[in-house]
């Protein structure tokens, strides 16, 4: 059975090996940068303006500074590092959620900011806390990702967890995430399309999501476009929030570390 | 409707010519398809006017239609001849209709 | 699957567009340049010439991707070379998809305030086709330039 699997995985492989060789399908320099000269104009920049009234009504920088133990001053350069360690203040009583001292996402520490002024704690899938996040890391814009995965053991813990489920085989065809995105790999054509080298910065895969997806006209997060891929890679969906999910974006926004924020992206 | 204006670039002087962004959130809906869930047709909704106007004199008018991408993006120029307001009025074919407004301030 | 049954719908366009009449004819009752959504390029052409000729010209540049990675989401670029004075114009900018089902996706209507005769804009395509570009000058003539658009179905999701 898992032989079986493995030989319709490199069956799919060689496949792409000779869509590889259509070059006349492939877009040329003048395309991409029409493409690129689109993100200008991203109907998402809508979204993220939603996305500041609500954060800005809710919880304001002031008060979400303070959750994570910073000035106003040191936010952008704060939101640049997630995922990352939180700890818990005393003087706040948080309801959500309830360890504190662990590895979150932003959106993760909205919901504590949220909690911590007694407001609705939206749900992770909620287009509010979309809209709310794509706005508070576009703060971080122009910054460059500085995820620090040695800062603490918990860090340390989930890249290394991370890489784990990044490279694990799991569901109907024994993929995994590396198995498109392996460096070995990437830059081949799946379906006409390349398949993007994560890390690298013309892709800056973490720092430009959200991004609106021209694919569904929508803007979505980061954590929801690796939902999405294994989704059509028959992969069991890790659910938004999980520690493993989390570890996964640790170790993919470690990739690509350094590569300028950018919020909101236009990805196809 | 959610819309939003961009003048382009933000520094600009009486004389220069800029560009003019016009984006609304819109499902622009071609009317030929259908619902995933109920298997019929969803019915076509799309912009079909947007006017552009400079101190409430016509700039530009257009008529669209169904092919434009959902959320579209509507791009122009404009040659600033004075301070003022930009008004761009969109309707679409179910009546709905929205007004946004841009202020045009040139520097020196 | 989806998009392919999407591309599907834009190709059967005049059986699901005969569905849906009512709808249609409301829209379009409102506006004088228009018939049912469903139109051809020569009568598209013909509503806005009038049966004047339309001249292809170096005047007009269209910029759109000879491949496109998403036929929902075509960037399409037009402008015309003209001083945009009182008595010199582009009075019209017209934006067809030859191959769609209704082949207009904007008209746009210019004014000398605009200074410059450009448009820009994203559009749907159903499927592989030329993307025609018309400019109604100031003194009668039509001019036009033309692309072809490769629509692909790439990716993975």
């Amino acid at each position: 059975m898992r032989k079986l699997s493995i030989c319709a995985a490199l069956f799919s492989l060689a496949l792409c090996g000779v869509l590889n060789a259509e070059e006349a399908m492939s877009m040329n320099a003048a395309d991409k940068a029409m493409y690129a000269e689109m993100s200008e104009n991203n109907p998402a920049a809508m979204d993220v303006a939603e996305g500041e009234e609500l954060f800005n009504s809710l919880i304001g920088q002031e008060a979400y500074a303070k959750v994570l133990g910073v000035s106003v001053k040191e936010l952008p350069e704060m939101i640049a590092g997630f995922p990352r360690m939180l700890t818990a203040t005393p003087k706040y009583d948080f309801t959500f959620p309830k360890t504190m001292r662990k590895v979150v996402t932003l959106s993760q520490s909205l919901q504590m900011a949220l909690a911590s002024r007694d407001k609705k704690v939206f749900k992770l899938k909620d287009k509010e806390m979309n809209k709310m996040t794509a706005y508070v890391k576009s703060l971080a814009n122009d910054l460059k990702t500085n995820i620090d995965v040695k800062a603490n053991k918990q860090m340390e813990e989930m890249v290394v967890l991370g890489q784990k489920i990044f490279e694990e085989r799991r569901g109907g065809r024994g993929l995994s995430c590396n198995s498109c995105h392996s460096a070995d790999i990437v830059g081949s054509r799946l379906r006409m399309q390349e398949l993007p080298d994560l890390g690298s910065k013309a892709t800056a895969s973490a720092s430009t999501w959200h991004a609106y997806r021209m694919t569904q006209s929508a803007m979505v997060s980061f954590d929801k476009r690796m939902q999405q891929c294994m989704k059509n890679a028959l992969l069991a969906e890790l659910p938004l929030g999980s520690k493993e999910m989390v570890a996964l974006e640790v170790y993919v926004t470690n990739l690509g570390k350094g590569n300028t924020i950018q919020i909101p992206g236009l990805k196809r | 409707m959610k819309t939003l204006i961009k003048v382009k670039p933000k520094d600009y002087k009486v004389g220069d010519t800029v560009k003019i962004d016009f984006m609304a959130m819109h499902p622009m809906e071609s009317g030929m398809r259908k619902d995933k869930d109920t298997g019929k047709i969803v019915p076509a909704h799309y912009i079909n006017e947007v006017n552009f106007l400079f101190n409430d004199k016509v700039l530009t008018k257009m008529v669209t239609w169904e092919s434009l991408s959902v959320n579209p993006v509507l791009s122009i120029s404009m040659k600033v001849s004075a301070a003022g307001t930009l008004k761009v009025l969109a309707k679409d074919n179910k009546g709905e209709s929205v007004e946004t407004s841009a202020a045009i301030t040139p520097k020196g | 699957m989806e998009r392919r049954s999407f591309l599907k719908g834009f190709g059967a366009v005049s059986a699901c567009a005969a569905l849906v009449p009512s709808i249609v004819s409301a829209a379009d009752e409102a506006k004088k340049v228009s018939g049912p959504n469903e139109m051809s390029v020569e009568s598209a052409l013909a509503a806005i010439t009038g049966g004047k000729s339309v001249t292809p010209s170096s005047k007009v540049s269209l910029s759109a991707p000879e491949i496109a990675e998403n036929g929902a989401v075509v960037p399409v670029k037009v402008s015309v070379e003209s001083p945009m004075s009182a008595n010199d114009y582009v009075k019209a900018i017209h934006i067809f998809a030859t191959k769609n089902n209704n082949v207009r996706c904007a008209n746009v209507y210019l004014t000398p305030a605009n200074g410059e005769a450009t448009f820009a804009t994203r559009i749907k395509l159903g499927t592989t086709q030329d993307v025609l570009a018309v400019a109604e000058m100031s003194n009668g003539t039509f001019l036009s330039a033309k692309q072809n658009v490769k629509v692909t179905i790439g990716g993975c999701g």
